[in-house]
């Protein structure tokens, strides 16, 4: 793509991201979103297969329907109210309808499905764009509304989209599909925390978009879009193999790895709330993505799938690719545990 | 109005699973020639199928037994769907998944596999070709045989005539929701085919989002040798070039594996006469050493200076 062409998108990506975090008006908030929206638009397309348009179709008519949604709340909420304040959404009826379309924007169940076709359509980078840059504005949002909005609908919302992000991951042998059920998964943990502790939310947020940043980039080093490519990754590669099967687990959220610590703290929120219950189903829905993020381990480390001779030199050719952003991703995902505490006060 | 009319296409899909086959009677009204051509005969009918000359009232056979099968068996396959994910993707274990290098999609065991195939010719827009399917000898193969004539129907508007082909049915899964081929693990489609020296074309179908792609088929040939011999054919995905309604398209893009539909044969090689086609087994294969994306040049039609 043309680099003017290139940097106007991804400058406007950042200016509705901004808008949306700095505005108190709803209209405003709104038209972040949209410039977001039609921002990443061209980013999906551009490669012209029939797969990416589709992709990108289907985004565009998701996003532009739960602005339309949010545009309605909050008209809906001026009219009721008397006043376009984000944090003064006191209408039940407009805080639900505008907690729908948000949770239509990020992709939570059971408002996901198109989630995972529309990553499947597009290329890595631009995948990583969709799930991580674009979830900061609409949970921004949510964040906000979270307060005014009934917790059985939360509730709902968040262990729909574990279960979901769960079972729906089990069936998949594309890589981009099983990332995407992991970032519906991720939400729901999110989103669950946000009534009763929203930097819970902030903390789970950040930590997301670091393991998901360093899983994305580290299969756009190998190239690898399926399962099988995945077998072959240690022939390219093979401390990055290593490497990759520590940011997976993490993204599973094992100890001691950085993905222990937003479950941790959410469960340990979620006790101290009386919550035990929720607590305990949101942590038997975890496993079912642990199982699918063991499964991309068993098939990338623990396995030598059958090749012919040539295909085990790869490693002898220099990967000229730049490693910067990968390695710090990488370590950040992987050694963030021990300092906890550190995180827990300076979001506090 | 549209829950009405959404109400009104599922209440006549449930009444269509109830009917019994359609037998022809040879007792029917006499002034229905003079209604032969009213307002409740839609639909098209395949040319050389028989008129249904009957009231609609005549049409209607309700029977309770089938649409209770009917669900009972889409049930079934909506727990399938779900269970099976936990034995693996697509209900196989991982370990398939990660060793498979080949897969056998179909072959010809028995009459039902020839279910799964749907066969046609020119006789639809009036031709005179024709086209028939069997099992071959011991039960083992398909034969597509028959005659090719290529002269043209004398309609006034067709120009070309002559192909008859065979085409996948699409897999459905419960409640007749598509299913789809997903064949991103392998890179080579591989037939046993046993031919009369005949150019075949084979036509992969993929699931398209857009009305516009509906006739967008991936099509790459087949020569058969001919001679008693069987033929193995390997042919790489990355062969097969974009066609949309028979044109071949400027804007080429690669075949993509994810979504298969059907694949088909189609022979329209413009020599009157006899044909036949007789396949063994159509399968897909993993060659780690095909390493090419796409055979064609994607160059920009109006590149930049």
């Amino acid at each position: 793509m043309n680099p003017y062409v290139l940097s106007i998108l991804l400058i406007s990506l950042g200016l509705g991201t901004t808008l949306t975090f700095m505005s108190s008006h709803w209209l405003l908030a709104w038209m972040g979103l949209e410039i977001n929206t039609l921002a990443i638009i061209p980013l999906m397309a551009q490669k012209h297969h029939p797969r990416a348009v589709e992709a990108t179709t289907k985004y565009f008519l998701i996003q532009a329907t739960a602005a339309a949604m949010i545009l309605f709340a909050a008209s809906t909420n001026a009219w009721i109210c008397g006043q376009w304040d984000i944090n003064q959404m006191s209408h039940p009826l407009t805080s639900a309808m505008t907690m729908t379309a948000l949770a239509l924007k990020i992709g939570l169940a059971p408002l996901h499905l198109w989630l995972p076709e529309v990553l499947q359509g597009i290329t890595l980078t631009t995948g990583l764009i969709l799930s991580t840059w674009q979830k900061l504005a609409p949970l921004a949002l949510i964040i906000q509304t979270a307060n005014n909005t009934h917790p059985f609908l939360l509730t709902t919302l968040a262990l729909c989209s574990t279960l979901v992000g769960g079972w729906g991951g089990l069936n998949q042998t594309q890589l981009r599909k099983i990332l995407a059920y992991s970032s519906i998964a991720h939400l729901g943990w999110m989103i669950l925390v946000s009534q009763m502790a929203p930097q819970m939310t902030i903390i789970a947020l950040i930590t997301y978009i670091v393991m998901t940043t360093a899983a994305f980039l580290m299969l756009n080093n190998i190239n690898s879009t399926k399962i099988i490519t995945l077998a072959s990754a240690w022939t390219k590669a093979p401390a990055l193999t290593a490497l990759t099967c520590l940011v997976l687990l993490s993204l599973g959220g094992l100890p001691p790895l950085t993905g222990f610590m937003p479950k941790w703290l959410i469960i340990q929120e979620l006790a101290n709330q009386g919550l035990a219950a929720t607590a305990t189903i949101i942590a038997l829905t975890a496993l079912l993505s642990l199982y699918f993020y063991l499964r991309l381990t068993h098939a990338l480390t623990l396995t030598l799938s059958p090749q012919i001779t040539n295909a085990t030199t790869p490693w002898r050719t220099p990967n000229k690719q730049p490693t910067l952003a990968l390695s710090l991703f990488t370590i950040m995902a992987t050694c963030l545990l021990p300092i906890t505490p550190t995180i827990f006060t300076l979001m506090t | 109005m549209a829950m009405t009319t959404t109400g009104f296409v599922v209440s006549a899909r449930l009444l269509w699973t109830c009917r019994k086959p359609f037998v022809r009677t040879s007792a029917s009204p006499s002034w229905s020639v003079i209604l032969s051509r009213s307002a409740h005969q839609t639909g098209y009918r395949r040319p050389g199928q028989p008129k249904d000359n009957r009231w609609f009232w005549q049409r209607i056979n309700f029977d309770f037994s089938k649409g209770v099968n009917g669900v009972r068996k889409h049930l079934g396959l909506l727990k399938e769907e779900f269970v099976q994910r936990w034995e693996g993707p697509e209900g196989k274990p991982l370990i398939n998944h990660m060793l498979e290098q080949t897969r056998v999609l179909w072959e010809f065991r028995g009459p039902d596999s020839l279910n799964d195939w749907v066969v046609s010719s020119d006789q639809e827009i009036g031709g005179r070709s024709a086209a028939y399917l069997k099992l071959g000898r011991n039960n083992t193969t398909c034969l597509l045989y028959g005659t090719l004539c290529s002269v043209a129907p004398r309609d006034g508007e067709t120009r070309y005539s002559g192909y008859c082909s065979m085409r996948s049915k699409q897999p459905f899964g419960a409640f007749d929701s598509k299913k789809h081929y997903d064949l991103s693990d392998f890179n080579i489609l591989h037939l046993r085919v046993r031919g009369d020296g005949r150019p075949w074309m084979i036509n992969i179908g993929i699931e398209n989002y857009f009305s516009h792609q509906k006739d967008d088929i991936y099509s790459y040939f087949l020569y058969t040798r001919g001679g008693p011999y069987w033929q193995d054919v390997k042919i790489p995905f990355s062969k097969f070039f974009l066609s949309s309604r028979g044109r071949i398209q400027d804007d080429q893009h690669y075949l993509l594996q994810d979504k298969i539909n059907t694949i088909g044969f189609t022979l329209g090689d413009k020599a009157d006469g006899p044909f036949q086609l007789e396949i063994d087994f159509i399968g897909v294969c993993n060659d780690t050493s095909h390493t090419e994306d796409f055979a064609y040049e994607t160059y920009k039609r109006n590149p930049e200076v």
